[in-house]
């Protein structure tokens, strides 16, 4: 067995990235669309990391660092919309139709 | 050797942890497959040499987003997964078959570049066309900054320090906003012409 080339990660992160897009395409649920949103950040870090180490520069790491921070701020301020809306609807259906009206 | 079998073991880990959040119909369980997820990315970028951010994703991610997720499911009490089946089977076939387009193409473009001989960190073989050489995180390490951490920070503290400035503002933004969105419209009464819309829950 040889050692695995850099671009086997950046692999990776496609196909991780690929699987929250589909589960945000198909899933109808509002938090599963946020966990599968997780994981396209995710993968999106683990690119950002990966060409860190292909060019030794702290560049791709400190990216990560801000994705990390935004990424919980968004999923902070998500969910509390999230607990409203569903105390005003009673669903957290996207399908439902005007599930954001007022 | 030892690389490979681990990179190998946490891409699987990860690959198919994301899979079944994607696929669960419990809530609770894809929220766990996500901690699982998360804790094998961080084992990739142990093996990316990015040990504090290895550290980050378990305490920041695993530790306090997935809780989050799991603190709100309870909470609402979705668990029982009734509504969230996918939409029609058209609508599925069809998001599938963009996944595997977008999948395809990126593997392709990755394919050839960074898959040579020459893309293997550490290794002496010179690129040869448009193949990409890896030049690894250890060679510009300072001799007693192990886990990289100066590395990172030294980058973080010159060039990107208004955005971390800024990064505080964002986080002081969410706290803020948090507390507005979870603050309960129904204990003073001068709060009473609000619209509250019909509570179903």
């Amino acid at each position: 067995m040889t050692a695995i080339p850099i671009g086997a990660h950046l692999i990776l992160a496609a196909l991780i990235f690929t699987v929250g897009l589909v589960g945000v395409l198909i899933r109808r649920n509002l938090i599963v669309l946020f966990m599968c949103v997780e994981l396209m950040l995710n993968a999106v870090n683990l690119t950002l990391v990966a060409a860190s180490r292909i060019w030794g520069a702290a560049d791709g790491q400190v990216f990560t660092f801000f994705i990390i921070v935004v990424a919980a701020a968004e999923v902070v301020v998500g969910l509390a919309i999230l607990v409203n809306l569903f105390f005003r609807r009673g669903t957290v259906d996207v399908d439902v139709p005007s599930l954001l009206r007022s | 050797m030892g690389e490979t079998i681990a990179f190998l073991v946490f891409a699987g880990i990860a690959l198919g942890a994301a899979v079944a959040v994607v696929a669960m119909r419990n809530l609770v369980h894809a929220a766990l497959m996500l901690v699982i997820h998360l804790l094998a990315v961080a084992g990739l970028y142990l093996g990316l040499e990015s040990q504090f951010l290895a550290v980050i994703q378990v305490l920041v991610y695993a530790g306090a987003i997935v809780v989050l997720f799991l603190f709100v499911i309870m909470l609402l009490g979705v668990d029982r997964d009734d509504l969230l089946v996918a939409q029609g089977r058209r609508a599925v076939a069809g998001a599938v078959a963009v996944g595997l387009v977008l999948a395809g193409a990126l593997t392709f473009a990755f394919v050839g570049p960074y898959t040579g001989e020459a893309s293997v960190c550490g290794s002496d073989v010179a690129p040869t066309g448009t193949e990409q050489s890896c030049a690894g995180i250890a060679p510009v390490l300072d001799a007693d900054d192990d886990a990289g951490v100066a590395f990172l920070g030294r980058r973080l503290f010159t060039r990107y320090t208004l955005a971390f400035e800024l990064s505080a503002v964002l986080l002081t933004v969410a706290t803020i906003g948090a507390v507005v969105l979870a603050r309960r419209r129904d204990l003073s009464p001068e709060d009473e012409d609000l619209p509250t819309g019909e509570v179903t829950a």
